[in-house]
């Protein structure tokens, strides 16, 4: 399946890329006032043990984030 | 809480969460801080003095941390309140804001917000020892001019420069700081319409104030009901679309202040792997994670029962040492029996408590300061969302292991109203330390000191048993309510998981005092008065019955030709039958003979259903051995105990278990009650709570009761 961009969850464990812009508004809202922005150079680095979370790096910050929080931050490919 | 005399000035201590703001405000106000409560609305909010080198002094208020003034979770929500309105109790006249040296390119979006109130600022780079260890430099002389504010570099662990910091602050206070800083954030055109209309409406002066409270109209708790509607129609009418203009703020506050820091601050070239990273590797790993948490659970467990034993024994024998001290001394007469057997015997039952509260709330501090409970939020919220709950509510869940009230305060952090009420809800099953008393006695009394497999012995197994039976009581009832209540208000995990680091031991001792006294004052005020009032039921009884029995007593001594000793306690047993606690469990003993219960456990069942530790003292007092003594006195004297009527035996097998199972779901616990009334705002709750735990106490109990009843006798 091909798509334009792609989403954090698309990443492989210590894959990083950009994030470009935000799907939901609300969700959004609260990932930038945590300091993820368009820009900001996302490392996937495990996803939770019985899934549904992944353990990411913002810009050297750890964030554990949810899977929907995760699949609405589009990176670029 | 305003100060006699002339009023304080009051300062804030304000930051992102992580930022080591608590620290810091341990570190400026020592022991002179308490908690308050403040009635009518939600919010503890932690205050301190602070003192200044001339003798001046200021109130330090500790805000929740926050990333920014567009809230997601009720703590977060304090602190746009109190910055939203100028007229709040807690609207700081200056503010102390707290960042983390080591990431402040993501930890000054707050205090941009914060300049465009108009407050005086001063910025707290905190953590600046480490930031210097990882390599970067922070030019705090740059820093302050491109800002405009007084800048002090400091580290709250070691308290370096803390004095700078209080000596700065009492500058800012008295307009002796020479910065001035500018508004930050342009508004956009919408922005300036929707403002001033705002602002004209309610009589503001702050421009960015007017936008918080457009923002924030819904649910803002000082706005009447005229202004919030007045305020709706000023949004809609100028097509104000709140979260997008949020985000896009954001952003363009990042966009002016990203520069800033990045002249003032000098990065390594790259980000190492550290300790934490390879750390993680493991505690946050797919199979040794899970693993190592029930590991560090079962280790917690334990701690508390292996190092609470001596401490316990010596402030039981102290009392008990005191109580016939006392009772040598004092004439016989009914005031003394007040004294011993009254207030000694509640002052001994809530003391006795204070080694296992300290110990549980120090591992689980301790487990919060460096950083671990971060990563269980993270491996289990999965978990907790099948039970309607969220990642957060493990914390909440760990701590009922301890005591109910801090569990329940504790849920602030999650943002979905569902699921903080289902936390809120569900968090009294877990078996607190309140419980362990009665277990104690129970199980000691009902089963054997046998050896499953020759490792386990059977009565810690069923010990565990019964913290089992609450967890799944907790998740089934989360389970159920998820599918009664329903909600599609957003929910968050998003949380940040911090380097992990050695615990700071002041905030661990400031913490720990801080939950023991809450626990002392809070609950211990109730236990007493109620071992009080119980003293007094039983100690007298309506009209000439207390005359009566006695008289019937001596009698029916005379007439068996008893000895002194057993004279005396047939005096006692006749004393309390006629007294109003005999009466009031002989009322209730229909309804509860199904569960196998007599008169007497009745007794001790209403008692509980205020608080359930003072079971065991109860008990005590109704088979007058009194409290002083140990459990195995009272085991003895409830092993022979029979039903009035059957004669049967009243502790078998079944009536053990059947009140074990009773104790561990029912709500005895009014503090926990209130605690629920305050965070939910309505006595709906509290009471659904009461209602639906009791009943399923009652019929579980009923159910094992039976299941058991044609078993082994003991």
């Amino acid at each position: 399946m091909q798509r334009r961009y792609r989403t954090v969850p698309d990443l492989k464990a210590h894959e990083s890329a950009r994030a470009l812009a935000f799907e939901d508004a609300a969700l959004a809202g609260k990932l930038t006032a945590m300091g993820l922005l368009p820009g900001t150079l996302i490392e996937m680095v495990r996803s939770a043990p019985f899934g549904k979370a992944y353990y990411i790096k913002a810009d050297g910050v750890r964030l554990a984030l949810r899977e929907e929080e995760a699949a609405s931050i589009m990176i670029d490919v | 809480m305003r100060g006699s005399g002339e009023k304080l000035v009051r300062i804030a201590l304000v930051g992102n969460p992580n930022s080591g703001k608590s620290t810091i405000f341990n570190q400026l106000t020592g022991l002179r801080q308490k908690t308050g409560n403040f009635p009518g609305v939600t919010v503890d909010i932690k205050e301190g003095r602070l003192r200044f080198p001339g003798g001046r002094e200021a109130m330090l208020t500790d805000l929740p941390g926050t990333y920014s003034l567009y809230p997601t979770s009720s703590d977060e929500k304090i602190v746009a309140a109190v910055l939203a309105n100028r007229l709040d109790t807690h609207f700081p006249d200056a503010v102390i804001y707290v960042a983390d040296a080591t990431h402040l390119e993501k930890h000054l979006l707050l205090l941009t917000q914060l300049l465009d109130l108009d407050l005086p600022v001063l910025l707290a780079l905190n953590m600046s020892d480490t930031a210097a260890e990882i390599g970067i430099r922070v030019n705090t002389t740059k820093l302050a001019e491109r800002l405009g504010i007084p800048v002090v570099a400091i580290s709250g662990r070691t308290g370096e420069n803390i004095s700078k910091l209080i000596s700065e602050t009492e500058k800012l206070i008295s307009g002796n700081s020479d910065r001035a800083h500018k508004r930050f954030y342009p508004l956009s055109d919408v922005e300036k319409h929707v403002t001033e209309a705002v602002c004209l409406n309610l009589g503001l002066k702050n421009q960015y104030q007017g936008l918080l409270v457009a923002h924030h109209h819904g649910w803002l708790p000082f706005l009447s009901a005229q202004h919030r509607s007045t305020i709706e129609a000023i949004v809609h009418d100028k097509d104000f679309a709140s979260l997008r203009a949020q985000v896009d703020e954001t952003l363009d506050r990042y966009d002016r202040f990203t520069p800033i820091v990045q002249d003032a601050v000098q990065h390594p070239p790259q980000f190492p792997s550290t300790p934490t990273d390879r750390i993680d590797a493991v505690v946050t790993h797919r199979v040794f994670g899970p693993l190592l948490f029930f590991v560090v659970m079962l280790l917690v467990f334990q701690s508390i029962y292996d190092w609470s034993t001596v401490p316990m024994d010596l402030i039981e024998s102290f009392f008990s040492n005191l109580n016939i001290w006392l009772k040598a001394l004092l004439p016989a007469h009914w005031l003394t029996d007040l004294l011993t057997d009254g207030i000694l015997a509640g002052l001994a039952g809530i003391l006795v408590f204070i080694p296992q509260i300290a110990i549980l709330f120090l591992l689980v501090t301790i487990l919060e300061e460096i950083g671990y409970m971060a990563r269980v939020v993270f491996m289990f919220d999965k978990t907790m969302r099948r039970f309607g709950m969220n990642g957060r509510s493990v914390v909440s869940l760990i701590s009922g292991g301890a005591c109910a009230v801090p569990a329940i305060m504790s849920s602030r952090t999650i943002g979905n109203w569902q699921e903080r009420l289902i936390t809120t809800m569900v968090t009294p099953f877990i078996s607190c330390s309140a419980r362990l008393p009665v277990y104690a006695v129970l199980i000691g009394l009902a089963v054997p000191a046998k050896r499953v497999f020759g490792i386990f012995s059977l009565q810690s197994l069923t010990f565990g048993s019964m913290y089992a039976l609450g967890v799944l009581a907790a998740l089934a009832s989360g389970f159920v309510m998820k599918k009664i209540l329903r909600s599609r208000e957003l929910s968050y995990l998003a949380i940040e998981l911090p380097v992990y680091r050695m615990p700071h031991w002041k905030n661990l001792w400031l913490t720990v005092w801080e939950k023991v006294l809450a626990f002392v004052i809070g609950a211990g005020k109730i236990i007493l008065i109620i071992s009080i009032v119980l003293w007094a039921l039983a100690r007298f009884g309506p009209g000439k019955a207390m005359e009566l029995a006695a008289e019937k007593a001596r009698l029916e001594a005379a007439r068996q030709h008893l000895p002194e000793k057993a004279a005396a306690d047939l005096h006692a047993a006749y004393q309390l039958e006629a007294s109003y606690a005999g009466y009031l469990g002989k009322v209730i003993e229909p309804a509860i003979r199904p569960l196998g219960y007599d008169w007497k456990i009745g007794i001790a069942l209403i008692a509980s259903f205020a608080a359930r530790e003072v079971f065991v003292g109860t008990m005590s007092t109704i088979y007058s051995i009194g409290s002083s003594e140990d459990d195995v006195a009272l085991r003895q004297k409830m092993k022979s105990a029979t039903f009035d009527d059957t004669g049967a035996p009243v502790y078998t097998l079944a009536t053990a278990l059947s009140l074990l199972v009773f104790y561990a779901l029912a709500m005895q616990c009014m503090s926990t009650l209130a605690v629920v009334k305050r965070e939910t705002n309505s006595w709906k709750w509290p009471l659904a709570q009461f209602a639906y735990m009791s009943v399923l106490a009652y019929l579980l109990a009923w159910v094992v009761y039976n299941l058991f009843q044609n078993s082994a006798h003991l």
